[in-house]
């Protein structure tokens, strides 16, 4: 595989790796560095990556493995990552957490089980079919539909909580 | 759009149930249609995952090149090695050379300084014989003294 071949096959999945990493580790700059890191890993390691079904999948648990490790050995040291997630850089996301509502729903996110949030992740913001993500998360589609019922169900809940909507 | 389907739909979403087609009419939904009422608190969610979709990193992300990966620790061990050979020859080259007049000069120093000292022993001993000679010539004068007058 040459750079130019790795190049089609890896950067249009670029993006969506990023987001899953900043999903994971929350900081921005975090997520970017562990996306250049898979990137030099998928590189070095470019002659396994015919023999995987899918790159996809094969470069989107090696960033959630990775991304997890990395959250690991922040809190064993005792470091946890803080995000400067300043406003200047043009993210669609930021410009809608204007909205209150919107930004809540960020917030839940970030307070949900890793797990969940990865499933939540790959599913509502990916759009991967759940036989993907099984074959992602290594896991069965029954578990994951019941890990992507809760953290829907959580969301909704706190945000009920937080406005009373309910109530009105 | 069908309320009664939305509800139903939502119903499915929240119990992990829906299809991906399913999630991209309600996606559609929340994000481009009058929301009713009593659905307007889903709304934030509907918005946000859609929002979540369209993020992305402007960060020029590289491939390690191959050749810059290898050649370069090459190069800098040879560069290295170069650096400690020359040190360490001109460590050992150029120490000789300037104790080799010091040494000359050394050793001179000190041969001069021995024969000093040695000439300075025999001076003194000389002087100390000197003072037997010196009581002899008084001794003496006494007498010539004497039998002068």
């Amino acid at each position: 595989m040459d750079k130019k071949e790795f190049t089609e096959i890896v950067m249009p999945l670029k993006d969506r790796l990023y987001r899953l990493a900043k999903r994971i580790l929350v900081s921005a700059d975090e997520a970017e560095d562990a996306v250049q890191e898979i990137i030099f890993k998928l590189w070095k390691g470019r002659q396994n990556l015919e023999k995987y079904r899918s790159t996809e999948a094969f470069a989107i648990t090696m960033t959630k493995n990775y991304c997890l490790d990395r959250l690991k050995s922040k809190q064993a040291s005792n470091l946890k990552i803080v995000h400067s997630n300043y406003p200047t850089s043009q993210n669609i996301e930021r410009e809608v957490e204007a909205n209150e509502g919107v930004a809540l729903v960020f917030k839940i996110m970030e307070t949900l089980p890793e797990q969940q949030k990865i499933v939540l992740q790959l599913r509502d913001v990916e759009q991967l079919e759940f036989s993907e993500i099984a074959i992602i998360l290594d896991s069965n589609e029954t578990a994951i539909r019941v890990a992507l019922s809760r953290a829907r169900k959580t969301i909704r809940e706190t945000m009920i909580k937080k406005y009373d909507y309910g109530i009105r | 759009m069908e309320l009664d389907k939305i509800n139903k739909l939502l119903e499915a979403y929240f119990d992990g149930s829906t299809s991906l087609e399913d999630e991209a009419i309600l996606m559609d939904y929340f994000n481009n249609h009058t929301v009713a009422d009593h659905l307007l608190q889903y709304k934030p969610i509907f918005v946000g995952l859609s929002a979540a979709q369209n993020e992305s990193s402007n960060r020029n992300f590289k491939i390690a090149e191959p050749t810059a990966k290898f050649i370069k620790p090459w190069w800098y061990a040879v560069a290295g090695m170069t650096v400690l050979a020359v040190g360490i020859g001109s460590l050992f080259l150029s120490q000789p050379q300037l104790s080799q007049e010091e040494k000359e000069t050394l050793i001179a120093f000190e041969k001069s300084k021995k024969a000093l000292m040695m000439l300075s022993e025999n001076l003194n001993k000389g002087t100390q014989q000197l003072s037997f000679v010196n009581q002899f010539s008084e001794t003496k004068e006494m007498f010539w003294k004497e039998t002068s007058e």
